[in-house]
């Protein structure tokens, strides 16, 4: 297991750094100067000419590659156009609604997809798995943002349950009962993802139910119901954790659309504006910290994939 | 006619999928004769109408310019088959040959296929967001970035089925009788996964539709004049509370056409070669 994880880790390393070149290149395939760019409209021609001796942009592409790489390393990872201050804390400062989000809509998505997954399969064939699992699809072909805009008009403009817009924090006035911000959105967000994992957990039950260890349980005489949870969804469960890091990317994309509906100050907000404000430097740091969150992510979901089933890291 | 026979054939015993098939035509009829059926030009501007209920003449109502909103909507299918077909044509061709080409030769593989576990680090919307940055917002542009970020899944899946197929005996026989490279890949290799890539393009056909829209609403896809359902949805949303009939009209249009070419893609997935199925991954 260990020289499992080692080698998955060196393995990381160049996927790492041939992301980083990519997001590097980003701010240098912009057309015009990048040092231009990155100061933004109000730079006068001495601010950018300051730039460019600071950046070294009159260095070869690999020396400032080099560069800034080392930047990087140390946590440096530019500053903001817009803001004025370091692009590290303009990104912390969404990150507590986004972690927020990210851990809510986990939660409905544990508590709607596999309960629902389970019913789905262990029902194969009746007209509780053609609803379920049809619904399932349903709700994958919605767009996110349509879904958002509707339950802002029915919870919070027609029942006024829930807040239509904006979070603040856990740590200001009102504490924890702030998350009722953050409610809709999550659910917003688990909808289609919830989705997935149900029709996922449907398939791969199926698919273990046809094994002969299966069949020896049933032949035992066990109470189907064990049978099921046991025997079925607990080997199912591995694909299932396995499509966790693909959830994650998921819940990424989704989130920048969330957040924007939401006028949640997340960091998928941030991106969007970001981009629309033409604040460079914010949407490559965002950008770095995603992809290497993703990769993390990913490296865990493979590790606790080889915990789960011995076979994988045999190989 | 056989071919047809044989597709129509998949969704015998399929209600729902067979429904999902009747409203794609229907899409794609819109689509084609979009100028015939839309009894308004979508982009004629009414102020006086503005904000109708939907009626008589209008039939889904109007829009805050005053535009006839079904009309839009009849345009909008022919964008969602244009971004639709395009995407597809767009992934199917850059991934697939770099999926095929990959698994073929080894050595370019290693190199290519690294390429791709690299554009797969950015989550997709991510990489769409990015790529369109650099680029103006066009019909053009928000297929070749909706294309690429699916082509990085298709060279995937592509790299593994060609691998399957390499080790079969019908190539090491074609390679006997002397067949070039060229030959064996293209007359040997891929007529045996055009039913797999059929599948994987009603995914991305499904997919596509939803990420034109989320961009269109995050104001980096279509250009704003454009008639799409994305568009419509994107400009109207201010208006949901005083016109909430514009925003259910277009939406329900995305809805069901992404849910029918689902329905389709999983029928016709059920019917491929078994040792493929598991490599698609749809919804």
């Amino acid at each position: 297991m260990l020289l499992y994880t080692i080698k998955r880790l060196l393995a990381l390393i160049p996927t790492l750094l041939a992301a980083s070149v990519l997001v590097f290149l980003f701010i240098h395939l912009i057309p015009g100067d990048p040092a231009a760019i990155l100061l933004g409209d109000t730079a006068t021609p001495e601010d950018v000419a300051a730039l460019t001796r600071e950046m070294g942009l009159d260095e070869p592409i690999w020396k400032q590659y080099a560069l800034w790489l080392g930047n990087v390393l140390q946590g440096d990872l530019g500053t903001s156009v817009f803001f004025r201050e370091p692009v590290l804390s303009v990104i912390g400062d969404g990150a507590e609604t986004s972690i927020l989000l990210a851990t809510m809509t986990m939660f409905w998505i544990v508590l709607f997809g596999i309960p629902i997954g389970i019913l789905s399969a262990t029902k194969h064939g009746t007209w509780v798995d053609q609803m379920t699992s049809g619904g399932a699809m349903l709700f994958a072909s919605v767009p996110t943002f349509w879904l958002g805009l509707y339950l802002i008009l029915i919870f919070s403009v027609g029942l006024g349950w829930f807040p239509s817009s904006g979070f603040p924090s856990i740590s200001d006035d009102g504490g924890l009962t702030n998350l009722r911000y953050l409610i809709l959105p999550s659910l917003t967000l688990a909808a289609p993802n919830a989705a997935l994992i149900i029709r996922l957990v449907r398939a791969s039950m199926l698919d273990v139910s046809r094994e002969d260890h299966v069949r020896t349980a049933r032949a035992k005489g066990l109470h189907p119901a064990k049978v099921a949870i046991k025997h079925v969804f607990r080997n199912a469960l591995i694909a299932v954790a396995a499509a966790f890091g693909f959830t994650f990317a998921a819940l990424v994309s989704e989130a920048v659309v969330t957040e924007t509906v939401f006028s949640l100050p997340g960091i998928g907000r941030l991106v969007v504006q970001s981009i629309l404000r033409r604040d460079y430097p914010v949407i490559q740091g965002v950008i770095l910290v995603i992809v290497v969150l993703y990769m993390i992510i990913n490296l865990l979901v493979d590790l606790a994939y080889a915990r789960l089933d011995p076979r994988v890291s045999l190989k | 006619m056989n071919m047809l026979r044989t597709f129509l054939a998949m969704f015998r015993g399929r209600k729902l999928a067979t429904i999902g098939l009747i409203w794609l035509c229907i899409v794609g009829l819109a689509a084609i004769a979009a100028p015939l059926i839309a009894p308004f030009d979508p982009l004629e501007i009414d102020p006086v109408e503005r904000l109708s209920e939907p009626g008589l003449p209008y039939l889904f109502g109007t829009d805050h310019f005053g535009r006839d909103s079904f009309s839009r909507a009849i345009y909008g299918a022919r964008m969602a088959v244009i971004i639709g077909l395009g995407s597809v044509i767009v992934a199917l061709v850059t991934g697939g040959l770099v999926g095929m080409l990959s698994a073929y030769f080894t050595r370019l593989g290693h190199v290519l296929m690294r390429g791709i576990d690299v554009l797969m680090a950015f989550p997709a919307l991510l990489l769409a967001l990015v790529l369109m940055t650099l680029l103006e917002r066009s019909v053009t542009n928000t297929i070749i970035v909706i294309g690429i970020v699916y082509a990085t899944t298709t060279a995937r899946i592509l790299f593994g089925m060609t691998l399957k197929l390499k080790g079969e005996t019908f190539v090491d026989a074609a390679i006997c009788s002397g067949a070039g490279h060229g030959s064996i890949l293209f007359r040997h290799i891929l007529p045996n996964l055009i039913s797999p890539l059929l599948v994987q393009a009603s995914f991305i056909f499904a997919f596509a539709q939803l990420q034109a829209a989320a961009l269109d609403f995050l104001g980096l896809g279509l250009p704003p004049e454009v008639p799409s359902w994305g568009n419509m949805l994107s400009e109207e949303r201010i208006y949901v509370t005083r016109a909430p009939w514009l925003l259910i009209f277009p939406g329900a249009l995305i809805i069901l056409s992404v849910f029918s070419m689902n329905l389709v893609g999983d029928a016709m997935r059920d019917s491929i070669d078994p040792r493929f199925k598991d490599d698609i991954a749809g919804v």
